[in-house]
């Protein structure tokens, strides 16, 4: 079994401090100098820790955590090669011991002496026949450090040493990948993984950078039969990776269902719900939960399907999780996502029967946080009465949806006093605010239903509203059409968004929204590979409005506009 | 009549009122540390000069700032790229040029934008090129040339011609050592051979020597010559062993020859003499000319600082155009050349750039019948342990690059006066 270097190093150390078979290296017997020793290391008293340390190896020669505390503090004072003929008389009263020779071969490494770790390596092999640290130690260094070629040699020799490859595929696997071969590096990766799972994340992060056509040949080398979970686990977060999450567990899925690929399908789904693959970790969660059933693992499904946008799914997947759990359990962990997602599918109605049902184990929190979640359902659908009463029947008192009920009945006066008195606003409250700041009337119908038509998830919608709310507010038209623009962009309808910009541009240039309206238009544009007309928008905001604090950005996005660096997108 | 009069009188009022930057007849580009994006102020200077401007290099004058004549469009290009630029009149022009006559400066004209060719192969990505990415990022335009370009006479049409990290010995950098199955390894093999092929030479070595020989004739007869990273050591490599094999069995078929060394002629190169040869097809160093030799393990050297010689800008203003700076000490970067041997230096060579008690020199220049060369090691000031794989350096990042205004000083200087252009 492989382990890395500094993991070899820690486990020799710990067992040198707990075996008390082993009297040499027992921490009583190294006595007070090493712990000094240690104490002054961890003060960053280098020196006087080296005098320690040293004290410690004059009483018992072969300790060694004196040794590597002496390789540390050597190090961090430019001494490393001080410690050499200490690790000489060390390597020759115990040759075999590994960490020895590492420590002899990292010293001459950091001193970069390369004949020495040369020469150091060769007298390991000498020592060591049929030893396979010797190699692997010395061909990672290599490997790290860029010289692939010498490595290769290295690792032929230790090859050819031991009749097969079998033993060396970590090294074989980083040298390959180092060199850019692909598919054999896949291969030999399958072979480390299988013999040492914890390889899984070295591997993925040796293959990463495999060249888009060369992919499909790493996938067939960690994929081919015999089938088993560590290269397949592999290959599921190389897909995410890629860009590929369903991919990946189209992979992964295929594997029998055991205790080993459950773990894998749950590592798998909490990297698929870092890369925001939400629909790909619902998957894998509930192919968990079929293999080993466990309710927590269907509340996670849950909350992934509503994330990726399967508010059906959610609800289901919620509505399953509750039937296996007791009721207290389940309406603090299943309730919330099951009202979030019926609130979402327009469903209040059945949302508030489930919030009745569990009206008794709810603890009074729990009854405002899930009495929140059913008044966004109700608004929802419109329904801005039945949204107060369920606010009320949470124990009222919530300044923040009250505040929002008001505006989206159009009583900005009511919504600016209450969502003011927020302590702690969320951002979609800062947006509104800064809006309301902007305004001096007291009521707006129509900025009301704006406000409600985009709650009510209906986007295009809210955008050609607040558009047309501008010229009834004046005093906030412009931000008023940026938010118009921002709701288009996002909706992905770039012609109408660069509209509303445009009209920011030409008719309000002296507004503060000008300038964003002139960088997010040429964002569209260059987006949308029309980079000279780009360059003309970004050249009229670094002109016009030379103290911006966007003009910055400007010219970042100039630059790339005009393909004068990289694009790193 | 008398209202014309009245009217002329209001405007000659009405210019004496308007405040100095607005009636400044000069726009002063600082080029110390009060510049704020050093790098595309040689693309303002360069694109003034190809719009038909002239303008000034003030060695040693604020870091070597430029003069240009105060135009609407060039004030627009510098807020657009936000290169500093200060408004000056007559008198205060009068000033610096009186403060430059006591000191160790020197105004030199600026007449004519050079026309630019960067010898690169196709599959090469463009921002593998320090060169390219300075010159992208500045503004400054310029035409990618190759082996065919080259063997068809082109080289004429340019003022100023830069090569990277090419290998004129035709070994493709001994890249078959450590990536001889990598795609892009075999697709560069396959292309330098088909175009061997193609121009009438039995291998990659024999049309790689012909191309050092023409840019050698351009040198020769007039042109401006930049050389950074392998290119600079194995092109006078390629000069020098014209005759000779010097490349290895994989490259020719046939190992080098034995007695290389010794029948090298070094009469025939631009910047080096008395390199021993590097015989080993394992061993990824091409001669002893590069200090560093920073792909041969055992011999590798650490990176230091190089430290740019200071020079009479009124005596000798061609190493000072070289080396204007707004620092004097700058971080080294390694290459597959990373720096030059002293003991391998022609005499003759004008020496730009050294790091103090090291045996190397890292920036070096020199006359080649009517032309001139520099040499400067390394493969990217901004990245000094460049591998291959490695992102490409974004000069959006660095805009105030020591290292890369050594390659820009490179480029305006064929368009100095007191150099007499090859045209």
């Amino acid at each position: 079994m492989r382990i890395s270097r500094s993991a070899a190093a820690l486990v020799l150390a710990a067992l040198c401090l707990t075996s008390g078979r082993v009297r040499a290296q027992n921490p009583d017997s190294v006595g007070s100098a090493y712990l000094r020793g240690q104490d002054l290391e961890t003060r960053d008293q280098y020196d006087s820790a080296a005098v320690a340390y040293r004290q410690a190896l004059a009483q018992t020669p072969n300790s060694l955590p004196a040794m590597l505390g002496l390789e540390r503090v050597y190090a961090q004072l430019g001494r490393s090669d001080s410690l050499l003929p200490i690790l000489d008389s060390a390597i020759a009263r115990a040759p075999r011991l590994t960490a020895l020779r590492a420590a002899q071969l990292r010293t001459y490494r950091s001193l970069g002496d390369h004949a020495g770790m040369q020469r150091a390596f060769d007298q390991w092999r000498h020592d060591a026949p049929h030893d396979p640290a010797p190699y692997q130690e010395y061909a990672r260094m290599l490997i790290e450090d860029g010289y692939t070629a010498q490595a290769d040699t290295v690792l032929q020799l230790a090859q050819a040493e031991a009749g097969s490859g079998r033993g060396f595929s970590y090294e074989v696997a980083q040298l390959d990948a180092a060199m850019g071969k692909w598919e054999p590096s896949a291969r030999a990766w399958r072979e480390a993984v299988s013999d040492n799972p914890y390889l899984a994340d070295a591997a993925v992060f040796a293959l990463f950078p495999t060249p888009a056509g060369t992919r499909d040949a790493v996938r067939r080398a960690l994929a081919a039969p015999p089938v088993s979970t560590p290269p397949l686990k592999v290959l599921g977060a190389l897909e995410l990776a890629w860009g590929a999450p369903r991919e990946g567990w189209t992979a992964l899925h295929v594997l029998r269902p055991d205790s080993a690929t459950v773990a894998a399908w749950l590592d798998f789904a909490h990297r698929a719900e870092q890369a925001n693959a939400w629909l790909v970790a619902r998957d894998a969660l509930v192919a968990a939960d079929q293999a080993d059933p466990t309710p927590a693992y269907l509340v996670r499904a849950a909350n992934d399907a509503f994330a990726g946008g399967d508010a059906a799914g959610a609800a289901s997947l919620a509505a399953r999780a509750e039937t296996d759990l007791d009721s207290a359990e389940a309406a603090t962990t299943a309730l919330p996502i099951h009202l979030r997602a019926l609130a979402a599918l327009g469903k209040p109605a059945d949302g508030a029967r489930l919030l009745d049902a569990y009206r008794n184990v709810m603890s009074a929190d729990e009854q405002a946080q899930n009495a929140r979640l059913l008044a966004w359902g109700w608004v929802r659908v419109g329904d801005l009465d039945h949204a107060r009463q369920a606010l009320a029947s949470g124990g009222g008192g919530d300044d923040a949806a009250a505040g929002w009920i008001a505006l989206y009945q159009g009583d900005l006066a009511g919504a600016r006093r209450r969502l003011q008195g927020q302590s702690n606003p969320a951002t979609d409250v800062l947006a509104v605010l800064a809006l309301l700041d902007r305004t001096r009337a007291a009521k707006s119908e129509a900025l009301g239903n704006a406000y409600l038509t985009l709650a009510r998830g209906d986007t295009a919608a809210a955008a050609a509203d607040f558009a047309s709310v501008a010229p009834s507010l004046p005093d906030a038209g412009s931000l008023l059409i940026a938010t118009s623009a921002r709701l288009y962009t996002a909706h992905g309808d770039g012609p109408q968004a660069i509209a509303a910009w445009k009209t920011i541009v030409d008719s309000l240039p002296q507004s503060p929204e000008a300038p964003e309206a002139d960088l997010e238009w040429a964002r569209i544009l260059r987006r949308s590979k029309q980079g000279p007309a780009a360059i003309e928008r970004l050249e009229h905001l670094i002109l016009t409005y030379p103290q911006s604090a966007l003009v910055p950005q400007a010219r970042r996005e100039l630059e790339l506009a005009r393909q004068s660096v990289p694009s790193t997108s | 009549m008398s209202s014309l009069r009245t009217l002329k009188c209001l405007a000659v009022l009405a210019l004496a009122l308007l405040p100095n930057a607005a009636r400044a007849q000069h726009l002063l580009v600082p080029m110390d540390d009060g510049q704020a994006n050093h790098l595309k102020a040689y693309g303002l200077t360069y694109n003034a000069l190809k719009d038909g401007a002239r303008g000034e290099w003030l060695l040693n004058y604020r870091g070597g700032s430029f003069l240009l004549p105060d135009t609407p469009e060039l004030r627009r290009r510098a807020a657009l790229d936000g290169i500093t630029t200060q408004p000056i009149d007559d008198a205060t022009l009068s000033d610096i040029r009186n403060q430059m006559s006591q000191a160790n400066m020197e105004s030199v004209p600026l007449e004519k934008a050079p026309r630019i060719a960067v010898y690169t192969a196709p599959y090469s990505p463009p921002w593998d090129d320090a060169v390219i990415l300075a010159l992208r990022y500045a503004g400054i335009p310029y035409t990618p040339i190759w082996d065919e370009e080259i063997e068809h006479g082109d080289l004429a049409k340019y003022d100023w011609v830069h090569l990277f990290h090419e290998d004129f010995t035709g070994q493709l950098g001994k890249f078959y050592i450590a990536y001889s199955g990598a795609s892009w390894f075999v697709d560069m093999q396959r292309t330098n051979a088909a175009m061997a092929k193609k121009l009438g030479f039995p291998n990659i070595p024999a049309l790689k020597k012909d191309v050092a020989m023409k840019i050698r004739d351009y040198v020769n007869n007039g042109g401006f010559l930049f050389a950074m990273c392998g290119a600079t050591e194995t092109l006078d490599l390629a000069l020098a062993g014209h005759d000779v094999d010097i490349a290895s069995v994989f490259a020719d078929g046939t190992p080098m020859d034995p007695n290389a060394d010794a029948k090298m002629d070094w009469n025939a190169s631009l910047a080096f003499r008395d390199a021993h040869l590097e015989q080993s097809p394992y061993v990824n160093s091409m001669s002893d000319i590069d200090g560093h030799q920073a792909n041969v393990p055992g011999r590798r050297q650490p990176l230091g600082t190089f430290t740019l010689f200071a020079f009479s800008a009124k005596f000798d203003p061609v190493p000072s155009m070289l080396v204007q700076d707004h620092r004097t000490v700058i971080p080294d970067f390694y290459g597959v050349t990373t720096s030059f041997m002293k003991n391998r230096l022609k005499p003759g060579v004008t020496v730009l750039a050294d790091e103090p008690g090291a045996p190397w020199v890292k920036y070096i220049h020199g006359d080649y019948g009517k032309g001139s060369w520099t040499f400067l090691g390394g493969h990217d000031p901004e990245d000094p342990q460049h591998a291959i794989g490695n992102p490409p350096t974004d000069l959006s990042l660095h805009p105030n690059s020591p290292g890369y205004r050594l390659i820009l000083n490179n480029v305006l200087f064929p368009a100095a006066k007191k150099k007499p252009l090859k045209t």
